[in-house]
């Protein structure tokens, strides 16, 4: 028992007491930054090194479901006009919000429908399927759970089984092998259900776009509530996504 | 004997390797193993043309790894298997089978490694039954309880008691091998990130070695310093991680959080020093992207004093708790026969006194002057896995602030050249699950032929199911978590 209660003097308070505002490390890769500056003529570097083809041209534009927050571009543009800052803000609800430009100054979901927050407001229940996915986004949903991040503090939780669920969270890019598994996970969800994409593999097959392994069907069928890029994603991506959608601020 | 015997990421000309008639291959291969080798490899050296293979035996006593060539050209793709006299090749055999169509006459038990739905000789793929009046059969799977990657047990049950468990993976296929063939070095550098992203830096460790050997680039001695610390830091991680995953798994919440607790602060200093919590970004080739500055040293010496004071007492919690060492003592065993039998590797090869480690066996990068030391236990069984954790952990600790108060100075980055043509390179490094292994070859075009990439999974997953055997079904969960298996990096 004096042991219990050592361990647990030990391990004081740890939780982020304020998840909207918490700083990470200088070097943590966040949403870029596109100066408003004129490239030199007909460089294309930054695209040609990106690993994902994630960087379009005239003018550059950046999509972050691509993006795997390496730091090639920003290391090879010479005008030195591509930045990574180290906001976590990054989640949205629609895929041309993942484009960043020179005007991007900061992204975020729209609020979700009345009857969205009403029904998952107090209480959101997600079931994530892993289909591809390196157990990198795996670790950070994990990390949602622990002491430091707590998510079931706002009423969001995983839950072991879909019919206990109100959604679905995708890691990975969605191999053929899991394709049919994937199906009949969501149909064991009741309705209404949302669907979460998390990192750049399920948003986007990112680096595992062009392997002929992958089945990805499944996404242009149904349609996506949230996306959640970066690989992987920070935990707090996560939270902030949520709490914006679901209008918890 | 006709072998080409090389050391672990030293450059070789595919010319080198003797392709043996395949009698003369399988006898060679045979004796090898007898002497106490143990397979690494064994697959084509040019992917688009299987009929040259070659297998590839590592010998811990003299650090030297075997290459063995054998040509099938003349003839069928046939060869007598040797997984009746040792059963370590079996899963082996059955990847060349389903990747190559080759096949190993009498091979006793040949399944679907990767594919789902495989024809198999003539006949569907059947699962392994077990017949008698009060045997049942549990089916878990792909979808887990939990955050989870997916895979697909079955179990042949007599009331609690397992009998068998056959573990069907494959689910994370995305076809890495290949992709790397036709990817980028940019791409390639991210991709070895993704193989298991648990074990990022200890993937891209060995990419990177394998492509620097190719390269004849010569790294600082800072670089690789900076490189082994970060992959202690993961091994950290990982084993703070599996030993919460341990606590939680009996249902002792008190250490599960604080083993998660002392997780984010190794995790988090990763991120101090390249601004991922998971070390992707650190790896370029010819060293490393971001150096060590006071201020970071600062930060990961903080980071890790707290985890190496906090870690020591919740052990001792742990592990003087009589509630969790009933569970966790005698549970899942695999004693030492037949770990070196099905050839374990890494953390549960040591857990049950083999004594594997491709940091001391065959060193690598700044191992070969700053040695770590080896610790073993001998029971193999769920508690085994755990203490190694925890005293793994300590090792690491030591050698990290070791590290870092001898830090060479110098740059961190060298120039890196063309790969060599015509070439090969094996490069093993110890992850924390165990040995990775990157086998690369070149054409005569610098172009990639063939990149095998082995993951400890790929050895321990067998192990997994012998430990279920004659334990408890409910027990399951714990002794997964024990061994702490990658189905990405098994199923690349």
């Amino acid at each position: 028992m004096n042991d219990a209660i050592k361990i647990r003097i030990l391990q004081g308070d740890q939780i982020i007491h304020d998840v909207r505002n918490a700083s990470l490390p200088e070097l943590f890769r966040g949403l870029p930054t596109i100066e408003d500056k004129a490239c030199s003529d007909d460089c294309n570097k930054c695209a040609e090194v990106c690993p994902t083809n994630a960087i379009k041209l005239n003018p550059v534009r950046i999509d972050l479901g691509l993006c795997v927050f390496c730091p090639l571009c920003e290391e090879t543009c010479p005008e030195k006009i591509i930045h990574f800052t180290n906001n976590y803000h990054t989640a949205v609800d629609r895929t041309e919000k993942l484009i960043v430009t020179k005007e991007t100054k900061s992204i975020s979901p729209e609020k979700s429908s009345e009857k969205i927050r009403k029904y998952f407001g107090k209480s959101l229940k997600l079931r994530q399927i892993s289909a591809g996915g390196c157990n990198g986004c795996e670790l950070e949903l994990n990390a949602l759970s622990n002491v430091s991040f707590d998510m079931g503090r706002y009423g969001i939780e995983f839950v072991a089984s879909p019919r206990h669920a109100d959604g679905i969270v995708i890691t990975g890019p969605i191999t053929q092998n899991m394709s049919k598994a994937i199906d009949i996970c969501y149909d064991a969800v009741p309705n209404p259900k949302i669907i979460i994409l998390f990192g750049a593999c399920a948003i986007s097959g990112g680096i595992f776009q062009n392997t002929g392994e992958i089945q990805r069907k499944f996404l242009e069928e149904n349609k996506i509530d949230l996306y959640i890029p970066g690989c992987p994603p920070h935990p707090l991506t996560f939270i902030n996504g949520l709490l914006d959608w679901l209008d918890k601020v | 004997m006709k072998l080409l015997e090389v050391q672990n990421n030293q450059l070789f000309n595919i010319d080198a390797i003797h392709f043996l008639g395949k009698d003369e291959f399988r006898n060679t291969v045979a004796v090898l193993m007898q002497n106490g080798n143990r397979m690494i490899a064994l697959t084509p050296i040019d992917k688009s043309d299987p009929q040259k293979i070659i297998a590839v035996l590592s010998d811990s006593s003299s650090s030297m790894i075997g290459v063995v060539g054998g040509d099938f050209s003349k003839g069928k793709l046939e060869f007598e298997s040797w997984a009746n006299d040792f059963p370590q090749t079996h899963y082996f055999e059955c990847e060349l089978s389903e990747n190559y169509g080759y096949v190993p006459v009498n091979h006793p038990w040949l399944r679907p490694v990767r594919k789902q739905n495989v024809i198999l000789g003539n006949k569907p793929y059947q699962f392994f039954k077990l017949e008698g009046e009060e045997i049942h059969e549990v089916a878990v799977g792909p979808i887990h309880a939990g955050v989870i990657e997916p895979g697909h047990f079955r179990f042949q049950c007599h009331g609690e008691l397992v009998y068998n468990l056959e573990i069907n993976l494959g689910y994370q296929h995305r076809g890495v091998e290949k992709l790397f063939l036709q990817s980028s070095p940019n791409q390639q550098i991210i991709l070895s990130e993704s193989i298991a992203g648990d074990t990022t830096i200890g993937h891209t460790f060995a990419h990177c070695n394998a492509i620097e050997c190719l390269s004849h680039t010569q790294l600082s001695l800072r670089a690789e310093v900076v490189r082994t610390i970060a992959s202690e830091i993961e091994r950290i991680a990982m084993h703070l991680s599996g030993l919460g995953g341990i606590a939680n798994d009996i249902g002792f919440a008190l250490p599960a959080s604080s083993y998660g607790r002392l997780r984010t602060l190794a995790i988090n200093s990763l991120a101090s020093i390249c601004g991922s919590r998971s070390g992707r970004g650190l790896f370029i080739y010819g060293g490393v992207r971001f150096d060590l500055n006071d201020e970071i040293i600062n930060t990961v010496v903080n980071n890790l004093k707290i985890v190496q004071n906090d870690v020591r007492q919740v052990n001792e919690y742990l592990f003087s708790s009589v509630g969790a060492l009933s569970r966790l003592e005698e549970t899942g065993i695999v004693k030492k026969d037949l770990a070196q039998n099905v050839g374990l590797v890494g953390l549960a090869a040591r857990s049950s006194g083999l004594e594997e480690d491709a940091r001391i066996h065959f060193p690598y990068s700044a191992y070969r002057y700053n040695p770590i030391s080896m610790i073993t236990l001998s029971t193999g069984d769920v508690f085994a896995r755990a203490r190694l954790r925890a005293l793994e952990i300590d090792e690491a600790l030591r050698f990290i602030f070791d590290q870092i108060e001898n830090l060479p100075q110098g740059e961190i980055k060298s120039d890196i050249g063309n790969v060599t043509a015509n070439s090969g390179a094996i490069s093993i490094i110890e992850g924390w699950r165990g040995e990775i292994a990157h086998i690369v070859f070149t054409d005569e075009k610098r172009n990639l032929l063939n990149y095998k990439i082995k993951d400890p999974s790929f050895n321990n997953w067998y192990g997994l199911s012998l430990a279920l055997r004659e334990t408890a079904i409910s027990d399951f969960p714990l002794c997964n978590k024990s061994f702490d298996l990658s189905y990405a990096g098994h199923d690349l």
